[in-house]
């Protein structure tokens, strides 16, 4: 089974999809990152992306921020076609698609505060006051007021990460990815970002999430995708992909995870680690 | 030995104009050099081959070659085969400042490239040109951390400007081996001068020791 499988019904309120990807290729050499990927990606959509590592979910992203060019294929956000060789057109889709990184990239020179206020000043021309208030909306928003003055050093990774999704929300974005957000932290920090994320889900936010936290794509995604070897192999609704898959590969790499299927899931359910850091 | 400090005192006022003279050698070339520099530095990370190639000329001559024949160029090459001729003071700056550009070049470059790509691709997801992110991202992150390699270049120049003494500008050298050469009190003289220098670089070497562990940027 391949691609053919992704006649699924998903939500996308009649209006065009936020993010289009058509038929994409990205080469590096001689290595093929994404072959042939086309992915809809609808307003208000929570979509996860899975599957091993080195797989494309990565290159995806950073495509679609027009971080990368592309070797085929074509990308449309809100509609327009992004041309990342152009450093306009890269320009107008990155100050409207908030990137949340996995090493976080904070600016160690820059207080928290300034860290968030700096696209606005910069970017959007926005006056200090107002984007300074902003920021502190958004600290509050990720719980860490009481930091504003501090360093990027100062904090642990799971606070930088929460300080990062506040620096791209600043910029108000229309959608919002997420390259494995939790992957270099600490595992007891691993809750407070994935609580934060989840919050901005139930608000609405259109996020696009490259995962290994297959608890949070289950629970929080609208639509998860699994790519292996930069294909994507299967997409569908979270319950198609944890529970009832039919694809030897995506059940592969779930049970490589430790996911064995709908009897595994419902002890899932009541790990502490649900509990208290997802559902708090 | 027979000693006699007096020479010392007596030349007090001629020690202080020199010891300015150096102090201000010192300043202007860095003040020139800083943005030469980081011209340098940026021509040099061009992605047109022809600028990056001509700014690596550059460099490499000038910190290939003695400053003190880069200032006797300048001073007796240029008039006679070119037809250009640059006052005492004029061939001291033009020659320190190209001479010390080309550091401060190399300086800056290494600062600039060490800077992760991921710092630039956080400043360029929030939408910032590429101009943006060098200014306010890049280089403030660069500089600070080759602000010990630049202290020494700082240090290095202060007493290089000792070379500017060969064209006869009223340096602290110049003026120290001139009433040596009157006075003939060669270890009173030779070491009021290096009591002198010592005086001014030592703080100087403290200063910025003290600049780099306040505004380190820690990471």
């Amino acid at each position: 089974m391949t691609a053919g499988q992704t006649k699924h019904r998903r939500v996308s309120h009649g209006s065009a999809p936020i993010l289009a990807l058509e038929h994409i290729v990205k080469r590096y050499g001689a290595l093929t990152a994404l072959e042939d990927v086309s992915l809809n990606v609808n307003r208000g959509e929570v979509v996860c992306l899975i599957g091993p590592s080195g797989s494309g979910k990565s290159t995806l992203l950073r495509c679609a921020n027009a971080l990368e060019t592309l070797d085929g294929g074509r990308i449309l956000f809100e509609g327009r076609e992004v041309h990342a060789g152009d450093p306009k057109s890269a320009r107008a889709v990155r100050q409207r698609m908030g990137m949340v990184f996995q090493n976080f990239e904070l600016f160690p020179h820059l207080t928290v505060l300034r860290n968030i206020t700096i696209g606005p000043t910069t970017v959007l021309r926005l006056d200090p006051a107002a984007a300074e208030q902003r920021a502190r909306t958004l600290l509050a928003k990720v719980d860490l007021s009481d930091k504003a003055t501090a360093y990027p050093a100062a904090l642990s990774g799971g606070q930088q990460q929460r300080v990062a999704i506040a620096r791209a929300l600043a910029m108000e974005p229309a959608l919002m990815l997420f390259d494995e957000p939790t992957s270099a932290l600490d595992p007891e920090t691993v809750g407070e970002v994935l609580t934060v994320m989840k919050a901005l889900a139930d608000e609405g936010t259109t996020m696009v999430v490259v995962t290994h936290e297959m608890d949070f794509a289950r629970r929080v995604g609208d639509w998860i995708v699994v790519f292996d070897k930069g294909r994507i192999i299967e997409e569908g609704p979270p319950k198609q992909i944890f529970e009832t898959t039919t694809v030897a590969r995506t059940r592969e790499f779930l049970s490589h995870l430790g996911w064995h299927g709908e009897s595994t899931l419902e002890a899932a359910d009541v790990a502490p680690l649900d509990k208290e850091d997802i559902a708090r | 030995m027979n000693l006699d400090w007096s020479v010392v005192w007596d030349n007090l006022p001629r020690f202080w104009d020199g010891a300015l003279m150096t102090v201000w050698l010192s300043v202007v070339t860095m003040a020139l050099a800083i943005p030469g520099g980081l011209v340098l530095a940026f021509m040099r990370l061009s992605k047109v081959r022809v600028v990056a190639k001509s700014a690596t000329a550059f460099v490499e001559f000038f910190r290939a070659t003695p400053l003190i024949l880069q200032i006797y160029w300048i001073y007796y090459v240029l008039p006679a085969y070119f037809d250009v001729q640059l006052s005492q003071m004029t061939t001291a700056i033009v020659g320190l400042v190209c001479n010390i550009s080309s550091f401060n070049s190399e300086t800056f470059r290494a600062g600039i490239v060490s800077i992760r790509l991921g710092q630039w691709n956080a400043g360029r997801a929030i939408g910032m040109t590429d101009r943006q992110v060098m200014v306010r991202i890049v280089l403030p992150q660069a500089l600070m951390r080759v602000l010990p390699a630049f202290a020494t270049t700082w240090v290095s120049l202060f007493k290089d400007t000792s070379l500017v003494s060969i064209i006869s500008v009223a340096d602290l050298s110049y003026v120290s081996l001139k009433i040596r050469t009157e006075s003939f009190r060669i270890f009173e003289v030779l070491t009021a001068m290096a009591a002198i220098y010592w005086m001014m670089g030592y703080p100087q070497a403290k200063l910025v020791d003290w600049l780099h562990r306040r505004y380190r940027v820690a990471e």
